[in-house]
């Protein structure tokens, strides 16, 4: 990798925007992994499987954003987060399928946030997500300069970045242990947390 | 399972973070695996395979007149 230390102006303002528009996805994708914590512990709503391998996607979003901030911008790592963008959109339309006809085992989905449910909210926003990686791509891909400039080049940014992805990574140990605590290490369920449940043959 | 899966999404993090690139993308190849399965275990029914059965459609040469009557004029 070669490491510019001085730009021209216009490659300088193309790299910065490209940082830019990563960390703006990956503050995005922090904020609703935040809001869905905050909902599970606040208003007691039990992410299902489904819901819990749309965090995972998200994450694997955040992760591609870190790698290019750690190691350099590279399409490689804006593939890894397209391909749990497009893991998002999978999940979340799969899920909306399944709920949307009330039934014996599905026939609670949560509550609605601006009139729709939370799957619907996960497939718009992988819908942003992979619309915004698109553009970010057509808009910058094509400058070699982006693909060589490392972020420490704008000490803003990498700052900026540093803090989010340490709190991505204290996120994703959190969400670690609310799913041990909800599932065990066994097949996860909504009846309730199950290890903080008694046993059945306490009194 | 799903336990597996956040330990790899932590360890890929983490590592990619703090450690080794390589290393990390190993850890991201076994989570997206591990993820891809258990979303197939997920939605896989032993009645009724991947299919949806309560997804219907049904073909009308004409709107059904019940539909219609809900439509104000």
């Amino acid at each position: 990798m070669i490491f510019e230390e001085v730009l021209e102006p216009p490659s300088r303002a193309t790299a910065w925007l490209n940082y830019a528009a990563l960390l703006l996805t990956m503050i995005a994708a922090a904020g609703i992994l935040t809001a869905a914590l905050y909902f599970q512990y606040t208003a007691a709503e039990l992410p299902c499987p489904l819901c819990l391998l749309q965090r995972v996607a998200l994450f694997g979003v955040c992760f591609g954003a870190m790698l290019s901030f750690r190691h350099g911008f590279s399409y490689a790592n804006s593939g890894i987060s397209l391909i749990f963008s497009v893991f998002l959109l999978i999940v979340s339309a799969r899920q909306s399928l399944l709920d949307i006809y009330p039934r014996p085992g599905h026939a609670y989905v949560g509550s609605a946030v601006l009139g729709l449910h939370m799957p619907v909210w996960s497939a718009l926003i992988a819908l942003a997500l992979l619309i915004g990686q698109a553009i970010q791509l057509a808009l910058f891909g094509g400058s070699r300069r982006v693909l060589d400039t490392h972020v420490r080049v704008f000490p803003v940014i990498a700052a900026v970045a540093t803090l989010v992805s340490l709190y991505v990574i204290a996120l994703c140990a959190a969400n670690l242990v609310s799913v041990v605590l909800q599932c065990g290490i066994d097949q996860c369920h909504t009846f309730g947390y199950e290890l903080l449940s008694p046993p059945p043959n306490s009194p | 399972m799903m336990a597996a899966v956040f330990a790899t999404m932590l360890l890929s993090v983490a590592i990619g973070w703090f450690g080794h690139r390589t290393l990390a993308l190993a850890c991201f190849g076994i989570c997206l695996a591990l993820s891809l399965g258990l979303f197939l275990y997920e939605v896989y029914s032993p009645d009724y395979g991947f299919r949806m059965p309560w997804l219907q459609v049904e073909r009308h040469d004409a709107p059904p007149a019940r539909l219609m009557a809900e439509i104000p004029s």
